[in-house]
């Protein structure tokens, strides 16, 4: 029997273990310990999740909580280093690109632990994001690469990569949404306004159509000139249809800090809390479109076949564009892409190859045979 | 960039930053060293620091002795605490110890760029912590400093060379150390009365897969006596390795001497007859004193010495310990070629960091 370690740590962790936990439930071949380091450790940023999606409760937790970039990779280092001499597990497995995946796979690669890194291959070639640089660091030491897509492997092999340990394995984001859009439907529909006094029922906006909004990076949010024109933007969007924004902390934060909280008082803006995952696929899968700086949302709307715009100068997720709905802008080309949508003129696409709700059938097979 | 932070911890590295230092000073750079701690002995004492004319570090970590997980983490720790305060224009790192990694990965958080020396080299071995080091710090360095063309052709291959990086081949500093040293070593060093050997092989036996490994050792051994019967073979050596032989009973027929400093060492391989080592840097400087080097590894990241025919990798094999020996015992060779540039490779990084536009 072989012991995997599995190792979640934030929040976009969760989502992608979760299918694999499930599928190696009962598993005679292959023993999973779950390890969460502690990234993102309270209720609303974990607890919620596990409980959601019926993750099983971590084997060990590391709780190291919040800290800057180095002192959290360090702490996630000392103390897995701890776990992986004490389990002495065949492999590793660690997801997506934040700071438990590189200093896990470090530590890992330094005992001579055999890695592997689902979500391998994945490039915004923009170094001054931190999950590049995670990203880069985790494939250039990790021994077996789980891909989502072609151009992942594309770029793998770039780097020099041996073919024979890459492995296109499709989308495990994929799979949570397929278990899940059915239970969305039952989840709450109804919030408290952030912007004003008020509730917002989803289903009932549904009705006349509505966009979703997410936006969290630094680039965009953390200064005021760019945030006051992106609440500018926003005004002019939700005088011709509903926007809802569930927001992240730092931008929440942000906007009040720069006093912009009265403009973004719009009857047309609703403003809510960030929300589970259950909450959250419903809102997008309702929703007319996506208008995000975020990771996640590309794929679930390229799955859905919903148009996305990001306004990113560039994605790590490039297949999304390429065959998918999604589309990278400029903020200054935010309100006509919009305006294209509410024509009916938005992008539509194509699912990529293996986004089938498979894929951790498919990872739990390779790992039976390697 | 007018202020560097050198991040450094082994022996090595202290005289590779020491040679690039004295550049920057003529430069105009403006820097300051992190010591991690990574070694820790009496032979780092004071003395070494005044001897080698190293620049005393600005900080201090204490950081040794720990499991490599554990001594990068805590590594990491206090590096970026320095950063946040010093707020360097770039942070340079030599080589490929934790020390190395761990001022790589806390600076390219901080967006600070990485310049490595020494990058691109490559044993093809994972089980080497090394190479697992080297790796990692070219993947996240902004500028590259390769002392060979096998190591630009190692980080081209690699995909380094798509990207906004910049690969530079400048050079060995360890050819510029090993000769602003060996006029020093000259007056400094009197190893050679106290050997008083006329003629004689050097061997140096250190990595953890030769002397952790009974079968191994037992084979270097026997080697190196068959060949001691021929010419004295003189080997310094470290007390923990010399109480291995012991334990296991093996009995070296071959001079054994207490483990000797840099300018010692340079000393004994002006004067030998022949390299015999398992350490990376001694292959190297065995070539900088046109000396031919049989390797005691499978693999060696300088791969040119082993293609024009200077090096020959023979593992821990005492037959082909003995075969190589013999080869070299009659060859002759030019070490006039270009290898590791001329001697200016620590001005070039020091004018290039000069001239780089943050």
């Amino acid at each position: 029997m072989k012991k995997i370690i599995l190792v979640v740590g934030a929040r976009p962790n969760f989502m992608k273990i979760a299918p694999l936990m499930h599928q190696l439930k009962g598993d005679t071949d292959i023993k999973p310990v779950l390890v969460h380091t502690g990234q993102h450790y309270d209720e609303q940023m974990s607890g919620r999740f596990f409980e959601e999606l019926g993750i099983p409760a971590p084997d060990i937790n590391l709780e190291v909580g919040s800290a800057s970039h180095a002192e959290q990779t360090a702490k996630i280092m000392i103390g897995f280093e701890k776990v992986c001499i004490d389990e002495n597990p065949d492999f590793v497995l660690v997801v997506g690109d934040v700071n438990s995946t590189v200093a896990c796979t470090l530590v890992a690669a330094k005992l001579n632990i055999r890695t592997i890194h689902y979500e391998a291959g994945l490039r915004s070639y923009d170094r001054t994001m931190p999950e590049e640089i995670n990203r880069l660091v985790t494939d250039s030491i990790t021994d077996y690469f789980f891909t989502t897509s072609v151009d992942a492997d594309e770029n793998l092999i770039k780097e020099g990569v041996d073919k024979a340990k890459i492995f296109m394995v499709g989308n495990l984001m994929i799979d949570t949404l397929e278990a899940n859009l059915k239970k969305s439907e039952v989840s709450k529909q109804v919030f408290n306004l952030l912007n004003r006094n008020g509730k917002i029922d989803i289903n009932k906006l549904a009705e006349t159509g509505y966009g979703v909004m997410t936006f969290h990076r630094p680039s965009n949010v953390d200064e005021k000139q760019t945030l006051e024109t992106l609440v500018e933007i926003w005004s002019k969007i939700s005088e011709k249809i509903p926007l809802v924004f569930p927001i992240h902390p730092r931008t929440l934060h942000n906007i009040n800090q720069f006093g912009l909280m009265e403009a973004m008082n719009r009857p047309n803006i609703y403003l809510i809390d960030p929300l589970g995952y259950l909450e959250f696929i419903h809102l997008v899968s309702k929703s007319r479109f996506a208008l995000t700086d975020s990771g996640g949302i590309q794929e679930e709307t390229t799955h859905l076949n919903i148009p996305c715009l990001t306004v990113r100068p560039n994605t790590e997720r490039p297949v999304t564009i390429w065959e998918g709905s999604n589309k990278l802008i400029n903020v200054q080309d935010i309100l006509s892409e919009t305006d294209a949508i509410i024509r009916g003129e938005g992008k539509t696409g194509l699912n990529p190859k293996f986004w089938d709700g498979k894929t951790a059938e498919r990872i739990i097979g390779i790992l039976k045979k390697i | 960039m007018n202020r560097i932070i050198t991040v450094v911890g082994a022996r090595p590295q202290f005289i590779k930053a020491a040679t690039v230092s004295r550049q920057f000073q003529l430069t105009g750079v403006e820097e300051q060293i992190i010591h991690t701690g990574q070694h820790f002995d009496a032979n780092m004492s004071d003395v070494f620091f005044e001897e080698m004319d190293i620049p005393k570090p600005a900080y201090q970590l204490d950081i040794h002795g720990l499991t490599h997980g554990a001594m990068t983490g805590r590594m990491l720790e206090g590096i970026e605490l320095i950063l946040l305060k010093e707020k360097p224009d770039g942070v340079l790192v030599y080589g490929d110890t934790n020390s190395t990694l761990a001022g790589a990965l806390a600076a390219s958080k901080l967006h600070i760029p990485v310049i490595h020396i020494e990058a691109g080299l490559r044993s093809f071995n994972r089980n080497m912590p090394e190479e697992i080091n080297r790796i990692l710090t070219d993947r996240i360095s902004n500028v590259l400093f390769c002392p060979t063309d096998a190591a630009v052709n190692n980080l081209k291959n690699e995909g380094c060379g798509n990207e906004s990086v910049q690969i530079i081949k400048n050079g060995d500093v360890m050819l510029d150390a090993a000769i602003y040293y060996a006029a020093k070593a000259e007056r400094k060093s009197s190893i050679l009365q106290q050997v008083n050997l006329s003629k004689f092989v050097l061997a140096t036996i250190h990595r953890p897969e030769n002397t952790d490994s009974p079968e191994n050792l037992r084979g270097i051994i026997l080697g190196l006596n068959e060949i001691n019967r021929q010419i004295p073979v003189l080997v310094p050596i470290h007390p923990r390795t010399r109480d291995i032989l012991a334990q296991l009973g093996i009995v070296p027929e071959f001079r054994l001497i207490e483990p000797v400093g840099y300018f010692d060492m340079i000393m004994l391989l002006k004067n030998c007859e022949l390299v015999i080592t398992d350490s990376g840097g001694v292959q190297k400087e065995a070539f900088f004193f046109g000396k031919h080097c049989i390797t005691l590894r499978e693999q060696t990241e300088w791969v040119e010495l082993v293609d024009n025919g200077y090096n020959i990798l023979v593992g821990s094999d005492s037959l082909k310990l003995a075969n190589a020996f013999e080869y070299f015992k009659t060859k002759k060779s030019d070490f006039s070629i270009d290898l590791y540039g001329k001697g200016h490779a620590a001005e070039n990084v020091a004018q290039y960091i000069y001239n780089f536009k943050c």
